[in-house]
């Protein structure tokens, strides 16, 4: 086919279209979706009983908020990113985010250990960190993964992982509300691991979710 | 259907012709606003002002994708890639910012997957054909083969400059054109222009060790 005829078919029959919601506004969107979510489930799990002495006299509101700013940031970053000409740099956004949450929880582990020897480090499984993660980041996943679903055709990889990064670092905000998870190193590994894996899906299986028929619909 | 966040925009009605030489006269900057303003009015559903973009955009198209393509079909092939992309992509094309950029992306992500996809077969034909070269002619003297590494060297410095800097150097220095026309070519602005092909030089000249 020539370029020519290419032109000619594409403009013959063309229908308006409704512009893709500028970044910021569809992160707001996105946040609130999330937050009502993440809400929901810590109600429906039961928020601990501790909570506010724990937030008071722990890493755990410091960290919580590292880990909206992650969860934000990284949703900002993937909006950005899924239009094609804003610069890769975008995906550095959550960056600092992540510094910081790893800095308090370094912090954590160092203050566990000065108080309580070096058994604060012992490690016990916590699958139940992963399955939360997972099961809220996944829908999480899905939303950010619709609203960036333009991204399909040109960067889907890092754009589906941003927002992988996103969702499960606010449903990691949402884990630290119910669970009873207090030695810093337990929440750096097992909450670390949760959010790496549902990163990792989003990357690997993102792409293929933005290019099915239910998101280009 | 309605667009919350379309501006109001008149019907498109070209000055001379569709890609005439209205098209070819203008500054960069006008240019873009020219095309940022038939974007527009093409998500709008102006079907005339599309097809007047479209038609105008390929050159710049061709451009991009001469850059990392070298066989003409392949290039057309990912000039249409772009063009389907582009169709499919208007709604993320944003009035406040210049279109130039936003064309230049797609259609240097195009070529480059269509690259990608031809670059075994290509990498084949490479081999084959330096074997070819090699067996069809008198051995090399040793001054021929330094001057063949230093020339593949030289591919491969410039293949690494970032993209801004590639293409003011690919088409002020290489190609030879003048300013204007390579500002027409790239979409990039004159000072722009001047800016990436003295940061390339200057970048070539440091991985080569030569002083200014």
């Amino acid at each position: 086919m020539k370029t020519e005829d290419l032109i000619a078919s594409l403009t013959q029959d063309l229908r308006p279209v409704r512009r893709v919601l500028p970044p910021v506004l569809a992160t707001t969107l996105w946040v609130a979706t999330a937050t009502v979510l993440v809400c929901m489930a810590v109600f429906y799990f039961g928020p601990r009983e501790d909570i506010v002495q724990h937030f008071a006299s722990s890493v755990d509101l410091p960290q919580l908020l590292a880990a909206v700013a992650i969860g934000v940031l990284a949703a900002f970053a993937a909006l950005q990113r899924a239009l094609p000409d804003r610069d890769w740099r975008w995906g550095l956004l959550p960056l600092p985010a992540i510094a910081v949450w790893l800095v308090i929880l370094a912090w954590g582990c160092v203050r566990d250990v000065v108080a309580s020897g070096p058994e604060a480090l012992h490690l016990t499984t916590s699958f139940k960190c992963i399955a939360f993660i997972s099961g809220l980041g996944l829908p999480l996943t899905l939303g950010m993964l619709w609203l960036s679903r333009h991204a399909a055709p040109l960067r889907p990889g890092p754009v589906a992982a941003l927002g992988g990064l996103a969702a499960a670092a606010l449903a990691s905000a949402g884990l630290s509300c119910i669970h009873y998870l207090n030695a810093a190193a337990m929440i750096l590994v097992w909450h670390g691991l949760a959010v790496v894996l549902v990163t990792l899906g989003a990357s690997l299986l993102g792409p293929r979710i933005m290019r099915t028929r239910m998101m280009t619909q | 259907m309605p667009d919350a966040f379309a501006l109001p925009h008149p019907v498109y009605r070209p000055a001379m012709s569709d890609a005439g030489p209205v098209a070819h006269c203008q500054t960069p900057n006008a240019r873009d606003a020219r095309w940022s303003w038939m974007m527009v009015a093409a998500q709008a559903g102006d079907a005339r002002a599309y097809n007047a973009l479209l038609r105008e955009c390929v050159p710049l198209l061709r451009a991009i994708c001469r850059r990392r393509l070298r066989v003409e079909a392949d290039v057309e092939d990912a000039v249409q890639d772009a063009l389907l992309t582009i169709h499919r992509v208007r709604h993320t094309y944003d009035p406040a910012r210049p279109l130039g950029p936003w064309l230049i992306a797609i259609a240097d992500r195009r070529a480059l997957d269509r690259g990608r996809s031809l670059g075994r077969a290509a990498r084949g034909q490479v081999e084959l054909d330096a074997a070819s070269e090699l067996a069809s002619t008198a051995p090399d003297t040793d001054g021929a083969i330094d001057s063949r590494r230093a020339s593949a060297m030289l591919v491969r410095a410039v293949d690494d400059l970032p993209l801004a800097q590639r293409t003011a150097l690919s088409l002020t220095k290489i190609h030879d054109l003048s300013l204007a026309e390579a500002s027409s070519r790239s979409g990039m602005t004159v000072g722009a222009l001047k800016v990436a092909t003295h940061r390339a030089l200057g970048s070539l000249r440091r991985r080569f060790g030569v002083k200014d």
